[in-house]
């Protein structure tokens, strides 16, 4: 079992990370070092930290070793009811458990109590004789490793099979990329004679058969990719819940969301929860049951709903609604539901929400916001739009999931080599859950995000994934700061993981934000957020 | 001048530079909220504190890596590098177990420190490690995610070891071109050198060859309270309780540390005389407060005949080697670099 970076591997002529359209950005480390000043070394540590600083965090970490030492109450207490946040902003770190210690230490900075002795001790090292040690060979390149570049799974690399396989594949998709479609097409052709070789119920093969597919669609169907996302609402409620069961991805999305939604709505009475993809609302009884356990009391919670519209004279959003309400009531939680039926994102105005000036606002965005990434020249961008009447909402909090993955590059065999190593990496965890009746319907809804990643462009093309990395910066540009992930939120996710799941799932800290992986491997990425309050944002251009 | 409770606390901070005490610092407080005085160990919070990398196949400074799952069975991961040359800019998804394709390569299968509890081979601090032992070795290095105490003790780690050994020695692309053999080393820092050591041992019994053995202030230890340790307690970053601490997570319940993974030379040890165990190259820091127990191993090695090179850096804190900012790292390093390289 072999697991491999992603990358740009096989195709990226200009050698940037996944992470840049055309052009390689400056390494991040030189950006920050020029406009900030960072420690170089730290940060090949993992740790941002300023030079300017450095004396101030020693000084810190100092005073917070002595209030440890002469506290055990107080080390106790940070050992175990403290929430940590942000790791890697050492200073930040330091100081926010420094406020969490109920005696702040009284010692003044220069001196520093002699944890054997009790005697004081003049402590002016920092001030007076510090060595000189040159920085030599300071390496200014760490911060790239950490550029985007994941890792990805591959399964059974031993077999020459399945090497060729995935060779093929590659060649394949530079065909299609080149526009030679008649070589392409003999490629199809030699693929689906080795996977009758190779084991298509698992591994490289299993994969491989949902990629020759969707290239097969690409290549016939030209890239209006037919009726790939075109299943009734019903047909993907259904694998949504398929997928939901079968693997934790969702589940870990829902529970991160609410954690965050929970903290966030902490004393406030009027609450007001916007899900932007209702499905079968199986996020929201966890947050109804934790509103009504609250201290204090459960608040008048709100729950607005989009989903698209159903077809059949059915109203499946006020269904859902209904149950939810029940579920409320027997909770004792009072509970208002709302369905803003759409087709798509962009079509709803902020006025359908119908939001009260007095409530607080929690906007949850599971897997939607990549759709919006799609550019008609013809409308304004359906994601800035978005994000501009979210930010005018003024929400308490924006809950923020998505696939870590880049799936939006421009070039087709960038984005064909990072779908191939995602989906492979996926599929992999998929095996290792117990095996259900769920388990194939989930993988049909893998397969049609990977058919449409691959086989479509344009409108058709809804399954924009991008990395973490650049929702910050497009999060940030729009308005929005982040509001951090802490320790309690990785450790719930930690423990949710080991009762549901098969071992090699991990959860990873990633400034600020939860990622969920599987052996290493982020696929899914957890953020929260908040407008910044001042007058305007900038948008990207 | 110095009364000598000043000596105490100031000498920490006048022989590492300041980003270097900021980060040993950092570590030692954040480890200090992570050991429970009952034995158990906060993994939540030490996995969420602890910096990670993801791997990358793109080259940065000649240098790629991806990670390989060993063992289902233990979810064993490892992460390879290895180094480009100028013919293979770019890489092909399949290509990354592509055969080496010089006469001899050194492959150094690595395990990382953190006293058997701590750090993972995706720790930012050891990554950052083990792409600079293959710029300096031009060799292919192997980082094992060993499993670690108190959650896995004694011999979980050396298992873990032997199977990564067994795995890269029959790896046919890893095979130098002059012999068809991999040729092996091992290395590894504080409990990593400790496993370094054990697996050696393993390898000789199984007769598969090790071609060195690089130990970066390996962890060992005994009963006895030796005079380093008495002198250097709580001094630079490191004190006796914690050592004690840890050797209690990872040895079998019940044992001290007299046992055989920690004194491999001491009551409960086993001479190797007449074995065939691979040439050794033992770093110790002079302000390291086990070094009585790492020199005693160097002592135990020299006595059953065994070569081995000691490198002994005076006024060396540990944790020394994870940050280019001093002239023991580079020495160090350029030793490290001859002793690989001797063999080719």
């Amino acid at each position: 079992m072999v697991l491999y970076d992603s990358a740009t591997l096989g195709g990226s002529c200009s050698g940037s990370s996944s992470s840049s359209s055309s052009s390689k950005p400056p390494p991040l480390q030189q950006r920050q070092q020029t406009q900030q000043d960072i420690d170089g070394f730290l940060a090949g540590a993992g740790y941002r930290v300023r030079s300017s600083e450095l004396r101030k965090v020693a000084q810190r970490l100092e005073r917070l070793e002595t209030a440890m030492v002469n506290s055990p109450a107080d080390l106790s207490q940070l050992a175990s009811d403290t929430i940590h946040y942000n790791p890697s902003d050492l200073a930040s770190w330091v100081d926010s458990l420094l406020s969490e210690l109920t005696q702040p230490p009284t010692c003044p900075s220069e001196f520093i109590m002699d944890p054997v002795s009790n005697q004081t001790v003049v402590s002016d090292a920092w001030t007076t004789a510090e060595p000189h040690m040159p920085q030599v060979h300071q390496n200014i390149s760490y911060e790239q490793q950490s550029l985007n570049n994941q890792l990805t799974v591959v399964p059974a690399m031993e077999e020459d099979s399945g090497i060729r396989l995935v060779h093929m594949l590659m060649t394949c998709a530079e065909c299609v990329q080149r526009g030679d479609f008649s070589l392409a097409t003999s490629c199809l052709e030699d693929m689906q004679g080795l996977l009758t070789r190779v084991n298509t119920v698992c591994g490289i093969g299993k994969v491989a058969g949902h990629f020759i597919d969707a290239l097969s669609r690409r290549i016939f169907q030209g890239i209006g990719g037919g009726s790939v996302n075109g299943g009734s609402a019903y047909e993907n409620e259904l694998l949504y819940h398929h997928f939901y069961e079968a693997c934790p991805y969702l589940k870990f999305a829902h529970f991160t969301a609410n954690q965050a939604i929970l903290e966030a709505f902490d004393g406030h009475d009027c609450v007001h929860v916007v899900d932007f993809n209702l499905m079968h609302g199986l996020q929201w009884p966890a947050l109804i049951q934790a509103l009504a356990l609250r201290p204090g009391g459960p608040p008048l919670l709100r729950l607005t709903g989009i989903g698209p519209p159903s077809p059949d004279g059915r109203d499946s959003l006020r269904e859902i609604g209904l149950r939810l309400a029940e579920l409320a009531r027997s909770v004792n939680v009072r509970f208002a539901f709302r369905g803003v039926a759409a087709s798509r994102l962009e079509d709803v105005k902020p006025w359908m929400l119908q939001v009260n000036p007095k409530e607080s606002v929690a906007v949850n965005s599971i897997m939607q916001l990549h759709r919006l990434l799609g550019s008609d020249p013809n409308r304004n961008s359906p994601i800035e739009t978005v994000l501009s009447w979210i930010r005018s909402l003024n929400p308490k909090i924006m809950t923020v999931v998505e696939q870590e993955a880049n799936h939006n590059q421009p070039g087709f065999l960038d984005r064909f080599t990072e779908a191939l190593h995602y989906y492979s990496t996926m599929f992999d965890s998929l095996e290792a859950c117990t095996v259900q009746p769920n388990k194939a319907l989930a993988e049909i809804y893998i397969q049609r995000e990977i058919a449409n990643v691959v086989s479509c462009e344009g409108s058709a093309r809804v399954e924009r994934h991008e990395p973490l990395s650049k929702w910050r910066t497009r999060l940030s540009g729009a308005g929005f700061r982040p509001l951090h992930l802490g320790s309690n939120a990785y450790k719930q996710a930690s423990m949710l993981l080991t009762l549901f799941s098969a071992e090699g799932y991990s959860v990873e800290e990633n400034d600020g934000c939860l990622t969920l992986g599987w052996h290493s491997r982020p696929l899914i990425a957890a953020s929260a957020w908040q407008a910044v309050s001042d007058g305007t944002a900038d948008f990207p251009a | 001048m110095a009364r000598s409770n000043e000596v105490n606390l100031n000498e920490c901070k006048m022989v590492v530079p300041l980003n270097t005490w900021v980060l040993i610092s950092n570590f030692k407080l954040a480890y200090n909220l992570l050991r429970r005085p009952d034995g158990t160990f906060n993994r939540h919070l030490a996995e969420f504190l602890d910096r990670k990398v993801p791997a990358n196949a793109n080259p940065v400074d000649g240098v790629f890596s991806f990670d390989v799952l060993i063992d289902r069975g233990t979810s064993l991961l490892s992460r390879i590098y290895r180094p480009t040359t100028a013919e293979e800019p770019q890489l092909n998804i399949a290509e990354l177990e592509k055969p080496v394709m010089a006469a001899v390569v050194p492959v150094i299968i690595f395990f990382h420190g953190g006293s058997f509890a701590h750090s993972s081979a995706n720790s930012a601090i050891y990554d950052t490690l083990c792409r600079r032992l293959v710029s300096l070795c031009k060799a292919v290095v192997v980082s094992v995610n060993y499993r670690r105490a108190p959650e896995n003790r004694y011999p979980c780690a050396y298992d873990d070891g032997w199977t990564a050994l067994k795995w890269v020695n029959s790896r046919p692309w890893l095979q130098s071109q002059k012999d068809s053999k991999v040729h092996i080393y091992l290395a590894g820092d504080s409990s990593g050198g400790n496993i370094a050591h054990h697996v050696a041992l393993r390898a000789i019994e199984s007769g598969i060859d090790v071609l060195g053995n690089i130990l970066l202030n390996p962890m060992f230890g005994g009963q006895e309270r030796t005079e380093s340790e008495k002198r250097l307690d709580g001094k630079y970053f490191v004190t006796l309780r914690d050592r004690d601490w840890y050797w209690r997570a990872y040895l079998p319940e019940g044992e001290d540390r007299d046992h055989l993974a920690c004194n491999p030379f001491g009551p409960n040890g086993r001479s190797l005389e007449g074995i065939k165990f691979p040439k050794s190259l033992v770093v110790v820091a002079g302000l390291d407060l086990i070094q009585d127990w790492q020199l005693a191993y160097v002592e135990g090695l020299k006595k059953a005949g065994q070569e081995v090179k000691l490198l002994y850096m005076e006024q060396a804190t540990i944790g020394f080697y994870l940050l280019p900012n001093n002239n023991h790292f580079h020495t160090v390093m350029d030793e490290i670099s001859k002793f690989v390289s001797s063999d080719c």
